[in-house]
């Protein structure tokens, strides 16, 4: 364990995973008390179409400065427009609308991947992620992108909690409905891409939505399911990257793993809590 | 003789969802200051679609509508809105006070938060329908009549001028219903009540018009009501003629 707290590798990574759950927890409430969590999925894996546009302009092009995790932001962003506007403009089967989108990501990314010269060790680290690697940029970005998350959080939370639970009250109020809800969900895709570095897009939903889920199961309070989800994707994560660490698994699946044993672990603990008070 | 004035006007309005099946036409009707209204019909009649368009929610395709002598969703100021409860995820994360303090959103400060005063007329709609001591509790936790008297609210919180509901003593029990029926009447001389029921037996004594919806609107006093239509009983014809029984 000493030994761990002096490699650098397990530091970076422990770092990257607090700042990626903490944006995961605070927006990941969002998700799962707005049941969007398979939207989010949806944009998680749309994304891998951005990766691999810009893995395939930057060998083609040389385009050097251009980052697969740029293509997986711009891919993300638009991933949330264009389902903010299937669900309020053309009111379609958003089910449809999700599988549609995550099967088009994610074919857009096999396409440009197999047209991209040499191989593509990247992509795999984006479906998987690989948190091992990530460099002290990485974690400037990411603490970049936390901030800005968290800024926008703090204007806008309680006129988020009133476009989630009841819009039409909220348009009677004045607010500006669609934007909002177009704002949410740009922070949902931001917020996915962090949780790609961490976990990969394949498991970022567990990440993103069962600390929220465990933090709903023993809070009604929305601002106490925020912190609890922040403080339990932080446990998942520093504890899941440790476990990976030890014992040489992937990092990704192993917070996931353990990630989902919390959420059993919740119900169960709720379930023995509710059978006392009878 | 002098009309009276109208808060809410609808003239030839026709409206449908698909064009080759109109829900409603020839729509036009008029409600003065301070009336309370009821709007009833069959199942599928239309009643909630009437109601969005008085609202704005909904355009028509064909005439027009008028909230405060202008189109109503530029009055949104002015309305507030008790929807159906059933309509809500009962697992939401707020507790009841958060719900009524939704009726004073656009109060809220540019980093925020509510203010004082808008904090204390909340507590103060709370008092009103009597429901203070669950103010922290989940609103998903509250009974029918509960989360329909919070919604009450919610509508009062900004000072309305004119307030729709939409079936609000639907699967409540009649005490609830009367509790809610007496805070209608309190309510009724600051502001105009339009709403949409299915338990007319309960207020056909206290309201001033009923508007019967289908397809089209007929108005009705309430001495015109056929007892089978208060109890949600429709039936040809609409009118009970005079000198039949």
């Amino acid at each position: 364990m000493i030994d761990m707290l002096h490699n650098p590798f397990f530091l970076m990574a422990l770092l990257a995973g607090i700042a990626a759950s903490l944006a995961g927890g605070v927006v990941g409430s969002y998700v799962v008390t707005k049941r969007i969590v398979f939207m989010s999925g949806s944009i998680a894996h749309a994304v891998l179409g951005g990766m691999g546009l810009a893995l395939y302009l930057r060998r083609t092009l040389g385009l050097l400065w251009l980052k697969p995790i740029y293509g997986a932001l711009l891919f993300a962003i638009l991933a949330a427009i264009v389902m903010g506007i299937i669900h309020l403009y053309y009111k379609q089967r958003e089910d449809t609308a999700i599988a549609s989108l995550w099967t088009s990501g994610m074919a857009l990314g096999v396409i440009f991947l197999s047209l991209t010269p040499g191989y593509n060790v990247e992509v795999l680290n984006f479906l998987f992620g690989n948190i091992l690697w990530t460099s002290s940029q990485d974690i400037s970005l990411l603490l970049g992108l936390d901030l800005c998350i968290l800024v926008v959080l703090f204007f806008f939370h309680k006129k988020f909690l009133a476009i989630c639970f009841d819009d039409q009250q909220a348009k009677i109020q004045g607010a500006p409905v669609h934007f909002l809800y177009f704002l949410l969900l740009s922070l949902i895709a931001i917020t996915v891409v962090l949780l790609i570095q961490i976990v990969g897009a394949i498991l970022v939903i567990a990440i993103l939505s069962l600390p929220a889920a465990i933090a709903n199961i023993f809070s009604q309070k929305f601002s106490r399911i925020m912190i609890l989800a922040a403080l339990l994707g932080i446990c998942f994560t520093c504890i899941g990257i440790t476990f990976s660490f030890a014992v040489n698994w992937p990092p990704g699946a192993t917070i996931s793993l353990v990630a989902t044993l919390g959420y059993f672990l919740g119900l169960g603990v709720k379930k023995i809590l509710n059978t006392r008070k009878g | 003789m002098n009309k009276k004035p109208s808060v809410l006007s609808i003239s030839d309005l026709f409206f449908a969802f698909d064009k080759l099946s109109p829900l409603l036409r020839n729509v036009s009707l008029s409600i003065a200051p301070h009336e309370l209204v009821a709007l009833i019909g069959p199942n599928g009649s239309g009643k909630t679609t009437l109601l969005k368009l008085m609202m704005g929610f909904l355009e028509p395709l064909k005439g027009s509508v008028s909230l405060f002598d202008a189109p109503p969703k530029t009055s949104h100021k002015l309305l507030g809105y008790v929807p159906q409860i059933n309509i809500y995820d009962q697992q939401f994360p707020l507790s009841t006070l958060d719900v009524v303090l939704m009726g004073a959103l656009s109060k809220l400060t540019w980093y925020g938060t509510y203010p004082k005063h808008t904090k204390e007329k909340a507590l103060y709609a709370l008092h009103q329908v009597g429901l203070c001591h669950v103010k922290d509790r989940p609103f998903g936790t509250l009974s029918g009549g509960q989360a329909q008297r919070a919604l009450i609210a919610r509508a009062l919180v900004d000072d309305p001028q004119i307030l729709f509901l939409d079936e609000p003593t639907a699967n409540i029990d009649p005490e609830t219903q009367e509790l809610i029926l007496q805070l209608l009447l309190s309510l009724k001389s600051s502001m105009t009540i339009v709403m949409v029921t299915h338990h007319l037996q309960t207020f056909i004594e206290h309201v001033d018009k009923v508007f019967c919806v289908q397809n089209t609107v007929t108005e009705f006093t309430p001495q015109q009501i056929c007892a089978h239509f208060s109890m949600g009983v429709f039936h040809s014809p609409l009118i009970k003629r005079p000198g039949k029984s």
